[in-house]
């Protein structure tokens, strides 16, 4: 193109005045559509009879200076100094309509994609977005504070981008009409120029907004963002004035205020071609089809440029998006049949109508354009080339963004996306990230430590890093030479798995341990015809899931001691101390795309299975992390964001216990990690980012667990959501307690902790207690106290509501108390902790006959007072007989504080106490049974054990009446344990005052013992 | 500026003003499991690896130098930030844009202590952002002092109080004595009864008032 002249032919007499002129193709190229500014005609040249004078059609009274054509090129839209916008039939030039006003000279028209909307601005101070197919104006956008000059659709209609004279580009939301982004003085002010404006242009796939810049550059901004991403930068020496994307969007042809016309190859960001010209480029059209661009001057002179692109080089056109397959004819008032205008069509209803006509219409511009080939020669292999492409345009747009997408004209594509999309889930490692070239990524990420890779000339480096640096191992880097795809890492070591690639590379497993008094102790495994999927690691022994569905175990050693078959294809696996956690597929997907898959936790020390079930999932996810809570709670995390943990409440079930959705901050993903009692671990990735690169190093972010609860009336969220997690928790420990308790295993700190809970739960209670008598919701509130697990707590419960001004509620509150303290010397109620069941319930019973040979006191009158009479003797009777079985009233006794079962109403709890008394009164029998004995010794081994921590605090107490008793009994320490099981660290400062009371219970009890003790005497 | 050249005037070396931030608090991501540390200041910690806590700044310098911690850069120091920061107060030649107090000390100190603070938070390529921080910093203080210098221009004998918002530590170290006694020499010069005034004032504020006066006799 250098150095080649090319002569311009003259369409319109601007009497030597320079003004703007405009220029564009049809579809076909078959014709060019000329205007200037200076002249009140516009012309349309038809290409394939150079030899006839253009189409001249005179309707403006004065300049044009816009022009526009419908993406389907059957409607012509052109702007004038005169101030009206017309509407043209195209090609035939026929004048349909005046399509819309405006005060001041236009300067700038676009359609929008679909053609169902023209864009209109000028000197005017609003853009006026026009409906076409009835004219209606459907919005005015207003924000520019000079002449609107340049206005651009976003190809993916969602955005209408403008510039004004003075160089603002704004960004306005399609649908919501709003200022999206307003970029300040961003282009050039050419204010004082009359005959160039400012322009700006999408790139064709809609995802770089080009605008000449201050610096004789094209500045390229981002779709969404408006972040300037690069910039063209050149030969221009003055300010580019016009810009145009070739069709494929590869190429950019800019004219500048020097002359200059510059090709651009886009993707290189250099500039291919240049060319100089007598006169300012006012504007460019590319061909659509072939590789020629036509320009226009300031003078009116036109001419086309032949083999813009030199031929070395891509055509512009190759590749190029189906602007036109996906353009409809949405203008029904100039459709080609002449039909008859749409009334009902609103703008937002043309979005969809016009997809659904998109079919004959692209048949037939199809045919039309075979009839072209003929005439066309220069551009036969793009026609060819043009239909797959188009095909595989719309399935990119259809996967990218969700279009509207009509059924019948995509019905074929959308079937075959589904049909992906019900893909069973491929198995993976958690705390793996996918492969990224020439980056490292994750193998392992997990609380202790990370194993990354990376990729280099055929080999992998791996890294073995510990979060820890104070006291985890150093491993020293490693190159691996098999490709390892797959990892786990704990404490001691770290396994490696990779797939087989091809027939050479066999699958291998490979265990290293981090130190080991012997030298060479790493061992690996290789497999023939079998392919590792999955790998996990636990204290002393290493298990490989492949893809035959064994698993395998093997000891820290190499030893290989069980190969088991599982069910179904593996998705991950996960291990912890002695349990490994795996999960497979149960089925092929649901058609609902949901995954089925099922779990199953092994103890690998004692070779048992100890749950197996299917495992939840939200509807349309898939597993993305599957772990072990810090204190070796099962969990899981689906994509949708929603984390789960395995409980053994209701014979074993998930509860989900995170939600992402609920999160204040929807934007981000977060990457699971681990987690704890009260916390989630993750790492926080912006969207769309889903898991973290290894650098720089992800920091973990601590979130709060919290129950997916529905809103309640009581606005007490994230009281309840503590009570459920405090219940949760308090009931994982209790599991943990009576296994080891049953295991013969010290289980001091675990009560404690269970106490801690205990104490906080009250105190979780207490407060929704409050908040529940704020909003009266007084059955609430009793529900509540009858929850409360510790008789400190109860009365704080009471003196609360006293506080409140709600003597009903106290009144009740004070019966729950007493029936609770009765319960408690009688050691009835049963069946309150939930771990024991319902069997227990009737050992209690039968183990405590005493209580029954004295007639129960009446609980007539609710008077307060009477409490501590009453239950002092209470308490007498039971004493005088429980010395034959003390330990055991204790444990009972003890047992009473655990939580009742919270979902035990009153009402039942009433109705077994009354069943067991009934159940004593007819036994009649005196002294325990002892074989039953037996079985609550092991059961209630850990609360007596609680107990004898708690009297030896109370020791003091015990041996200052020792010393009036003249004699330590069982049963005064006994009695004291019953009484005084609070522990002295009491969580309940503001109930303090309460310890008065109480005190004088607990002295009135005691003394009533001693002057029993001392009678029996 | 007279405040400027002789340290001397300056009530706090800049060294001081600079141990006084080291009070203010910065985001760690330790690497080693440690229990919280209780000092007379508060309480830190406890310290799990890779998960952030929020330390004094002397701690996290101290810690960084053993290699036990890498430091979070603030907020404010990113480049886009600061960016923002400069031109607004290109902008706006009134008023001074918030910024930390310590805005001054902590940004030496982190880029001082740590040089390597930047590498370790970001990849290797990211290293122009530290410059590219550095200098932007730098601007902000030039841009600030600058107009610093401008108002105090404005001070003349009606002027009785210089308020200046947002002004940072180091920043108001450096303009502290010149201010006081320009203001006083002013007093003194316009109503002699007035020279007692500050007189009276120095019994209260007896670093600013006694320094100014003396040396000015002085130096007659």
């Amino acid at each position: 193109m250098k150095g080649r002249l090319l002569k311009l032919k003259e369409a319109h007499k601007n009497n030597g005045v320079s003004s703007f002129c405009s220029i564009l193709w049809d579809l076909q190229a078959q014709h060019l559509v000329t205007s200037s500014a200076a002249d009140s005609t516009l012309s349309i040249h038809d290409l394939s009879h150079t030899s006839k004078p253009p189409k001249i059609l005179s309707h403006h009274k004065d300049g044009v200076t816009a022009l526009a054509l419908s993406p389907n090129s059957t409607c012509l839209a052109s702007g004038s100094v005169d101030h009206s916008v017309k509407l043209y039939k195209f090609p035939g030039g026929e004048f349909q309509t005046n399509v819309t006003r405006f005060t001041l000279p236009i300067r700038a028209l676009a359609f929008n994609k679909s053609g169902s909307l023209l864009a209109a601005a000028g000197d005017d101070e609003g853009i006026k977005l026009i409906n076409t197919i009835d004219g209606s104006i459907s919005r005015v956008l207003k924000g520019h504070k000079g002449p609107v000059t340049g206005l651009s659709f976003d190809p993916n209609s969602e955005y209408l981008a403008s510039v004004d004279s003075i160089g603002t580009v704004i960004y306005w939301g399609l649908c919501s009409g709003e200022i999206i982004h307003t970029l300040k003085g961003v282009a050039p002010d050419l204010y004082s120029e009359d005959s160039v404006l400012n322009i700006l242009s999408w790139s064709p796939d809609g995802e770089i907004l080009a605008v000449p810049g201050l610096k004789n550059d094209v500045v390229m901004y981002d779709r969404d963002t408006a972040q300037k991403q690069f910039s063209l930068r050149g030969d221009h020496r003055q300010s580019i004035c016009f810009l145009s994307w070739s069709p494929n969007g590869k190429y950019i042809a800019t004219s500048g205020l020097d002359r200059q016309v510059l090709i651009w190859d886009v993707d290189r960001r250099e500039d291919i071609d240049r060319q100089k010209f007598d006169d300012i480029i006012c504007c460019m059209a590319w061909k659509p089809i072939g590789n020629a661009l036509a320009v226009i001057d300031v003078m009116g002179r036109f001419g086309v440029l032949e083999s813009t692109i030199p031929l070395s080089m891509k055509s512009p056109t190759d590749g190029a998006s189906s602007l036109r397959s996906k353009n409809s004819n949405g203008l029904l008032l100039f459709d080609e049949e002449d039909q008859v205008p749409d009334i009902s069509g609103t703008s937002s209803d043309i979005g969809e109508d016009n997809f659904g006509e998109s079919e004959p219409v692209s048949r037939k511009r199809l045919r039309k354009k075979t009839e072209f080939d003929d005439n066309l020669d220069e551009n036969t292999n793009d026609h060819g080339a043009l239909l797959p492409m188009v095909e595989v345009r719309k399935k990119g747009s259809l996967n990218h963004k969700e279009m509207l997408i009509d059924k019948n004209d995509n019905l074929g594509f959308r079937t075959a996306t589904t049909s992906q999309r019900l893909k069973m889930q491929e198995s993976f490692q958690p705390g793996s990230t996918t492969v990224q070239a020439g980056k490292r990524h994750f193998l392992c990420y997990n609380m202790i430590g990370c194993i990354t890779t990376i990729e280099h000339d055929g080999y992998s480096h791996i890294e073995v890093d510990f979060h820890d640096s104070g006291t985890g191992p150093r491993v020293p880097a490693m190159t691996d030479y098999f490709g390892f795809t797959m990892a786990s890492l704990n404490e001691n070591g770290s396994v490696f798995g990779n797939q087989c690639k091809g027939d050479k590379n066999m699958s291998t497993l490979m265990y290293r341990p981090f130190s080991s008094w012997e030298n060479n102790s790493e061992w690996s495994m290789r497999f023939e015809a079998e392919e590792v999927k999955v790998v996990a690691l636990g204290t002393g022994w290493v298990a490989a899931v492949t893809n035959l569905n064994f698993l395998r175990i093997f000891t820290e050693g190499g030893l290989q001691k069980h190969v088991l078959s599982i069910n179904g294809p593996v998705v991950t696996a996960a291990g912890f101390k002695d349990e490994l956690a795996i999960v497979n597929h149960a089925s092929h997907c649901l058609p609902s795309n949901d995954q089925m898959l099922e779990f199953k936790i092994f103890k690998i020390y004692d070779a048992t299975q100890s749950f197996c079930g299917p495992l939840p999932l939200t509807p349309g996810s898939c597993l993305t992390w599957l772990g072990f809570s810090e204190e070796g709670q099962l969990s899981s995390y689906d994509s949708k964001g929603v984390l789960r943990v395995f409980t053994n409440q209701y014979g074993g079930s998930w509860l989900p216990i995170f939600s992402s959705s609920k999160e204040k901050e929807s934007e981000k993903n977060y990457w699971v990690v681990g987690l704890n009692t009260s916390k989630l671990f993750c790492v926080v990735c912006e969207s769309p980012d889903t898991f973290p690169p290894v650098t720089p190093k992800p920091v973990l972010t601590l979130l709060n667990l919290s129950i997916p609860l529905a809103s309640s009336d009581l606005g007490a969220g994230d009281l309840e959501n503590e009570f459920m997690l405090n219940n949760l928790y308090l009931s994982q420990i209790l599991k943990r307690i009576d296994e080891m308790s049953a295991s013969g295993f010290d289980t001091t700190l675990l009560d404690d902790e269970a106490f801690n809970i205990e104490a906080a739960l009250d105190k979780c209670i207490l407060r929704l207690i409050a908040a529940c008598c704020n909003g009266d919701k007084l059955v609430r509130a009793t529900e509540l106290v009858k929850l409360l697990s510790l008789d400190k707590s109860v009365r704080g419960a009471i003196k609360l509501v006293t506080a409140l001004k709600l003597p009903i509620l106290a009144e009740r509150f004070n019966g729950v108390l007493e029936e609770r303290l009765l319960n408690e010397t009688r050691g009835t109620v049963g069946n309150q902790n939930p771990t024991s069941g319902t069997a227990f319930a009737h050992v209690a019973h039968k183990a405590l006959p005493a209580a029954d040979q004295f007639p129960s006191p009446l609980f007539s009158k609710h008077d307060k007072e009477e409490v501590p009479a009453k239950v002092g003797g209470e308490k007498k009777k039971t004493d005088s007989v429980v010395d034959m079985g003390s330990m055991k009233n204790e444990a009972h006794q003890v047992n009473l504080h655990r939580p009742s079962n919270p979902f035990a109403t009153n009402q039942e709890r009433q109705e077994r106490a009354t069943a067991g008394r009934q159940k004593m009164e007819t036994d009649g029998v005196v002294g325990p049974g002892k074989t039953k004995d037996g079985e609550n010794q092991v059961m209630f081994h850990r609360p007596s054990n609680l107990f004898a921590k708690a009297s030896s605090i109370d020791e003091e107490k015990a041996q200052e009446k020792a010393k009036v008793g003249g004699q330590i009994e069982s049963n005064s320490v006994d009695g004291i344990g019953q009484v005084q099981f609070h522990r002295p660290s009491n969580p309940f400062a503001k109930a303090s005052t309460n310890q008065e009371g109480k005190q004088s219970l607990l002295d009135s009890i005691k003394k009533m013992k001693k002057v029993d003790t001392l009678g029996k005497r | 500026m007279a405040g400027q050249s002789d340290p001397h005037l300056s009530l706090f070396s800049s060294a001081e003003v600079e141990f006084l931030a080291e009070d203010e608090t910065v985001e760690i991501v330790p690497n080693m499991k440690m229990d919280a540390l209780n000092f007379l200041c508060g309480d830190y910690g406890p310290f799990y690896p890779q998960i952030t806590t929020e330390v004094p700044l002397w701690l996290a310098v101290a810690l960084k130098k053993r290699g036990k911690c890498t430091i979070r850069p603030p907020q404010w120091m990113s480049v886009e930030k600061l960016t923002q920061v400069l031109e607004a107060e290109r902008d706006s030649p009134r008023e001074f844009q918030p910024l930390p107090f310590h805005y001054v000390e902590i940004s030496r100190l982190l880029f001082d202590q740590c040089q390597f603070l930047f590498i370790d938070n970001s990849a290797r390529d990211d290293i122009p952002d530290m410059y590219m921080v550095r200098s932007l910093i730098e601007d902000i203080r030039n841009v600030r002092f600058h107009k610093v210098e401008t108002g105090l221009e404005t001070i003349s004998a009606r002027t009785h109080a210089v308020k200046l918002k947002n002004l940072s530590a180091m920043e108001v170290n450096i303009v502290r004595p010149f201010v006081v006694r320009t203001l006083q020499a002013f007093y003194k010069h316009d109503s002699p009864q007035m020279i007692q005034h500050p007189d009276r004032m120095a019994n209260r504020q007896p670093q600013v008032a006694d320094r100014g006066p003396r040396r000015d006799l002085r130096r007659r």
